[in-house]
């Protein structure tokens, strides 16, 4: 009778992978837990850095979380993505202007940005991209343009017209927005997701105006 | 454009006699001789910060994995090393995700999805079982860091081509001024092909070249050595 064809010991290669993942677990916790608050504080960082932007001279900000029957509740932090809005107070408490998240699909992959809003002219006075992956040199000109940036000085956010990207070269009207020439997708998207946000956020955003400019 | 297999390291093992680190950063490297990693090599080199960073990270989880690999590779049974390698590239992959995203968010988020991807990068796999599994654990140290930064080297060596003719700067820094009209192609894919031969074609007739004067050089050498003697 032939014996047994040999096979490697079960046991030792249990123990040792086992092993491994359970220093390379250590090891992930480990490096989560201590990059964690730095991490949020990164987050945090680049988030105020825009909302500046968007409101010069913002001394105070309070972060409004969006509840599901429209109604604002105030949030201690920055979570809730998607579903907050920022107001924002000079040093005298005196309301600014607001803060709103957007987003819509660009050329290649979802453009995240946000936009400063005065709610009583209706008026939309700043525009800054937060996270996008669009072509460079191309449709990622989009954050830097400055001929693209200067539409976002005064658009007509009103409900009388829809704000439309237009052709390079064309714009006449306050709710058109000038597109970058070579970089039609991504200029569009910009006007998508501003008209978009405007639609969902400006009634909520209508009827809680008196307790965000009282700071409530 | 997988880069996956691990069966691509067979031609390039160090011989004892070289410098580690010198071996990765110049006589193999990853890019420029062995041609390897192309995926990021032509994904993320559109501009030197992105080909910058991609490179770094690259050489901490050269360096981590190596050195991690050569420390157990005694204990490991030849049956589950791969297996185990892959679990220590993974870990140290992570690591470098929370990392990057510690140092820079804006970093972070313009490398994109080819951070979790650096655990297919096939020199990572291919220096853990062609050099680390069989080197002491400094040898496999210095391995992985001229290795890291010979990829490093060769990612900013085609990210200043692609950005400086695509986009008309230097690490963002614009250099001629406002007249100057981008070459576009060159940060779109089809750049980043072109932009390789051409590193590719410069780095094997300047090698050439060498090996043709040491070559010269060589029998003058021994000439030399004979009339001394």
């Amino acid at each position: 009778m032939n014996p047994a064809p040999r096979t490697a010991p079960t046991i030792p290669m249990i123990k040792v992978l086992g092993t491994i993942s359970l220093l390379c677990g250590i090891l992930i916790v480990f490096t989560q837990v201590t990059t964690l608050a730095r991490i949020r504080h990164n987050k945090e960082a680049l988030m105020h850095e825009l909302i500046e932007q968007l409101l010069p001279g913002i001394q105070k900000q309070i972060n409004y979380g969006i509840e599901p029957n429209g109604d604002l509740t105030i949030l201690p932090g920055l979570e809730g993505e998607g579903r907050r809005i920022f107001a924002g107070y000079d040093a005298g408490g005196n309301f600014l202007g607001l803060v709103v998240e957007t987003n819509d699909r660009g050329y290649a992959d979802t453009i995240n940005a946000m936009y400063a809003y005065q709610p009583d002219t209706r008026t939309i006075t700043g525009f800054q991209v937060v996270d996008m992956r669009e072509t460079p040199g191309l449709g990622d000109r989009i954050r830097s343009d400055p001929g693209f940036l200067e539409n976002f000085k005064n658009i007509d956010a009103s409900e009388a017209h829809p704000i439309v990207t237009v052709k390079h070269g064309t714009k006449k009207n306050s709710w058109e927005i000038d597109a970058i020439s070579g970089a039609t997708v991504s200029s569009r998207a910009v006007g998508r997701m501003l008209q978009k946000s405007v639609d969902e956020k400006a009634p909520i955003i209508a009827r809680n105006l008196d307790r965000i400019k009282r700071g409530k | 454009m997988s880069d996956t297999a691990p069966s691509c390291h067979a031609s390039t093992t160090a011989t004892p006699a070289d410098n580690p680190f010198l071996n990765g950063l110049w006589k193999q490297n990853p890019v420029f001789v062995q041609v390897l990693g192309m995926c990021p090599t032509l994904a993320i080199t559109n501009s030197v910060r992105n080909a910058i960073a991609m490179g770094l990270a690259t050489t901490f989880v050269l360096v981590f994995s190596n050195t991690l690999i050569s420390m157990v590779r005694k204990i490991i049974p030849s049956q589950v090393r791969i297996a185990s390698y892959i679990a220590i590239i993974a870990t140290s992959v992570t690591i470098v995700g929370y990392l990057v995203d510690a140092i820079s968010i804006s970093v972070s988020k313009a490398l994109g999805p080819f951070i979790p991807l650096i655990v297919a990068n096939c020199i990572i796999l291919e220096r853990a079982e062609a050099f680390a599994a069989k080197k002491p654990v400094v040898k496999s140290f210095l391995d992985g860091l001229g290795m890291g930064l010979g990829f490093a080297f060769a990612l900013t060596c085609l990210g200043t081509v692609r950005e400086v003719l695509g986009a008309g700067t230097w690490l963002g820094i614009p250099l001629f001024g406002p007249h100057f009209e981008p070459w576009v192609l060159f940060v779109l894919p089809p750049g980043g092909f072109i932009a390789l031969a051409i590193w590719l074609l410069t780095f094997s007739t300047f090698r050439s070249w060498r090996a043709k004067k040491k070559a010269a050089a060589t029998p003058a050498l021994v000439a030399l050595s004979e009339v001394h003697s």
